[in-house]
């Protein structure tokens, strides 16, 4: 402590302060000063100039603080007291967190549904196929042209070459418009009607609700059998067992062995319209060589991430890609279409993020003039604190804090209005506000209110305590 | 920050400890209008002991509104020096200037000039809350200078709720509520009747008994009366510093 006492030093010079420079040999003991016969003499005197310091040190802390306060109960008051004034200047701030947690609750809602419809090809689970999903309709008709589809030699060859898999399977299918299933004279239309391995029960989406799925056997003999989804059922079985049952497939007959059970809707389309049946029939009746789709089940995230990479050179090796070029083919995990999904989301919210900003903006402004008013009106009363022993710091923290207050205010109105909205808006689309955003408004409108509250704070700080009394009330 | 802590235990030590509360040295204030220098004091010097009861007088434009400004620390003077309680407070700083003033000055002012939407325990304790003083003791102290002014009975009411005499001793408690060095008033009964007006001044002596250094500032005659000595202030000079008895 002793080393820098001697920064205490005082000079008397015409009232100023000025300090010494600090002397780095300084030793206990009366300081010799500078020469100056009225430098503080002994350290008992300038410690308790520093415990003085200290004490007063706190109190300036501490009453920071208690303005700090007594500011917040004047902030709800003055909130209180103008309720129109108030709600009128608040409408910006309201209206931009309002936008803002909507649009992030619809965005969330969206992530999570098509995190569960759309990117849900099942556990840990990536699908080879011709081209990569999600991509853009250029680079769909660029890879068409460009890429070979996966057939049934490629199935093979993987199922003999990739090592440690938990299962790999394929499945069939061309969408045609006009695939229909028949029964005594009932017809459904726009049928899915794929073909699969039996393994892909185990892989993919559907789950077996009654019967079963294919067996290795019915694959084998390339049986006739079919599994069949929930909408097909409703439709010819609304109080029949339908195992067993026989059913027309583009005009071939099938017999029901499983039926799934329900999925649901996607963007307002079923899923639950399809027929599944052995690949081995589906190659020998609609298509002799099967464009595929194969899927590789790993045993955990960490395994699939090196399955892709496995089937990736396995594939570029059975092209005989050069290393230069890209894949010919698509390997589609959930992550290639949360990224696709992810991009458009980032679209729209970065616009979004425009119109709020917009919004805060205007509204800060808003809240800046209010403040301003606010301050001429009460310039009486600035005078009558500020001669009580108000010092600059805490006028403009009064009038900040208020500035704040009032902003936050707003934030929340906009919060629980945006959570009422959203709740409305889940009712018939999709709608789930993340704390996150509720967080977020919350913050950037108190900020808009700190900022725009700085520049009316600071002409309430600067005024004259004479002038202002003499202003009147 | 600790400027001013360090500035006034600094001149503690240096200033020479005399008893005076208020030592004037060659006050000057000069007005700069553009051409035309307006001098508002001219050169005022005098002594205000602990405990009295002294008067400042004069009538409008004759510098006493100034001098009141300068040593309630509302302002600096362009010249000359100013001790209180041994300070020299001529030439501090504004956040110094609010701290002095918060600690050693009590105001009391014509028109009350109490805070309308809160009550009167709050207006009594607002000084307390600048100088960080913490909620509970700040109550018990606003309450203590309510009861030494009778008005324990109506701490939660809001001015508005008061009448004018009544307002004048919740501005009259509020300035005692710190323990100031000196009380200064500012024609405290300008704005109410000569019965009320009598009520106060009555309580400027039982204040000024109980060992309160009280500084007034007025143009009647008869209000001066009450103090025990009587400054004249003329064209920013003082003319007249009488004893009353």
């Amino acid at each position: 402590m002793a080393h820098w006492l001697p920064s205490l030093v005082r000079r008397r010079s015409g009232g100023g302060w000025c300090r010494s420079q600090r002397r780095k040999d300084a030793s206990i003991g009366p300081l010799s000063g500078r020469g100056n016969k009225d430098s503080v003499a002994t350290i008992s005197q300038a410690q308790t100039i520093v415990r003085r310091r200290t004490a007063r040190e706190r109190v300036v802390a501490s009453s920071l603080w208690v303005t700090a306060r007594e500011a917040f109960w004047i902030a709800l008051e003055a909130l209180n007291t103008h309720k129109l004034r108030s709600f009128l200047t608040l409408l910006g701030v309201v209206i931009a967190t309002t936008t803002l947690i909507v649009v992030m609750s619809i965005i969330n809602g969206m992530n999570l549904y098509i995190a569960d419809h759309i990117a849900n090809l099942g556990a840990n689970t990536f699908v080879l196929h011709q081209w990569k999903w999600a991509q853009g309709y250029e680079a769909w008709l660029k890879a068409r042209r460009r890429n070979k589809p996966i057939r049934m030699e490629d199935f093979e060859f993987l199922k003999d070459n990739l090592k440690g898999y938990k299962n790999i399977g394929a499945e069939a299918m061309v969408w045609r418009s006009d695939n229909q299933v028949r029964y005594k004279g009932r017809t459904v239309y726009e049928v899915r009607v794929s073909g699969d391995t039996p393994n892909m029960i185990d892989i993919g989406q559907a789950k077996v609700e009654a019967g079963r799925y294919f067996t290795e056997t019915d694959y084998r003999h390339e049986a006739m059998v079919c599994f069949v989804g929930r909408d097909i059922i409703d439709e010819f079985f609304p109080s029949v067992d339908p195992l067993g049952k026989e059913i027309q497939v583009n005009g071939i007959p099938f017999t029901i062995v499983g039926i799934a059970e329900r999925i649901g809707k996607t963007f307002g389309e079923s899923e639950d319209n399809f027929v599944q049946i052995p690949l081995s029939t589906y190659g020998k009746l609609f298509m002799a060589r099967p464009q595929l789709a194969v899927s590789v089940q790993a045993w955990n995230t960490q395994q699939m991430l090196i399955l892709e990479d496995e089937v990736r050179a396995l594939m570029r090796g059975r092209h005989h890609l050069p290393y230069k070029e890209d894949d010919d083919f698509g390997i589609n995990a959930s992550e290639t279409l949360m990224d696709a999904w992810n991009k458009l989301m980032g679209g729209i919210f970065a616009v979004t993020i425009g119109i709020v900003a917009v919004f805060m903006v205007v509204g800060g402004i808003v809240i800046m003039n209010i403040m301003l008013a606010s301050v001429t009106e009460r310039t009486h009363e600035i005078g009558i604190r500020k001669s009580l022993g108000a010092r600059r710091r805490d006028i403009l923290m009064q009038f900040i804090i208020e500035s704040a207050v009032m902003a936050c205010t707003g934030g929340g109105a906009g919060v629980i209005l945006a959570v009422l909205i959203s709740k409305i808006v889940d009712i018939f689309f999709t709608a789930s506000v993340p704390l996150n955003a509720v967080l977020v408004g919350l913050f950037l409108s108190t900020a808009v209110g700190l900022f725009f509250g700085i520049y009316p704070a600071s002409k309430a700080a600067k005024l004259d305590p004479i002038e202002a009394l003499r202003t009147e009330a | 920050m600790g400027s001013q802590a360090e500035l006034s235990s600094a001149q503690e030590i240096a200033a020479p400890p005399d008893g005076t509360v208020i030592r004037t040295e060659n006050l000057w204030k000069t007005y700069d209008m553009g051409a035309i220098a307006v001098h508002a004091l001219c050169g005022v010097s005098f002594e205000i002991h602990r405990g009295e009861y002294v008067a400042i007088m004069g009538p409008s434009g004759s510098g006493k509104s100034t001098l009141m400004n300068l040593i309630g620390c509302l302002d600096t003077p362009t010249k000359g020096r100013y001790w209180l309680n041994g300070r020299l407070v001529s030439e501090l700083s504004d956040d110094e200037l609010a701290y002095i003033r918060n600690k050693e000055i009590g105001f009391v002012f014509q028109t009350f000039n109490l805070l309308a939407r809160a009550t009167a325990l709050h207006n009594v304790e607002l000084p307390l809350i600048y100088n960080g003083t913490p909620a509970k003791e700040r109550i018990e102290k606003a309450q203590e200078a309510l009861r030494k002014v009778d008005l324990a009975d109506r701490m939660m009411h809001k001015p508005s709720e008061l009448s004018g005499g009544q307002r004048q001793r919740v501005a009259i408690a509020r300035a005692l509520v710190n323990n100031p060095s000196i009380i200064l008033a500012d024609e405290p009964t300008g704005n109410l009747d000569s019965a009320t007006g009598e009520e106060i001044m009555n309580l400027f002596e039982r204040l000024y008994q109980s060992g309160n250094t009280i500084v007034l500032v007025t143009h009647e005659h008869d209000i001066a009366a009450h103090a025990h000595r009587i400054i004249h202030v003329r064209d920013g000079k003082i003319e007249r510093d009488e004893s009353v008895s």
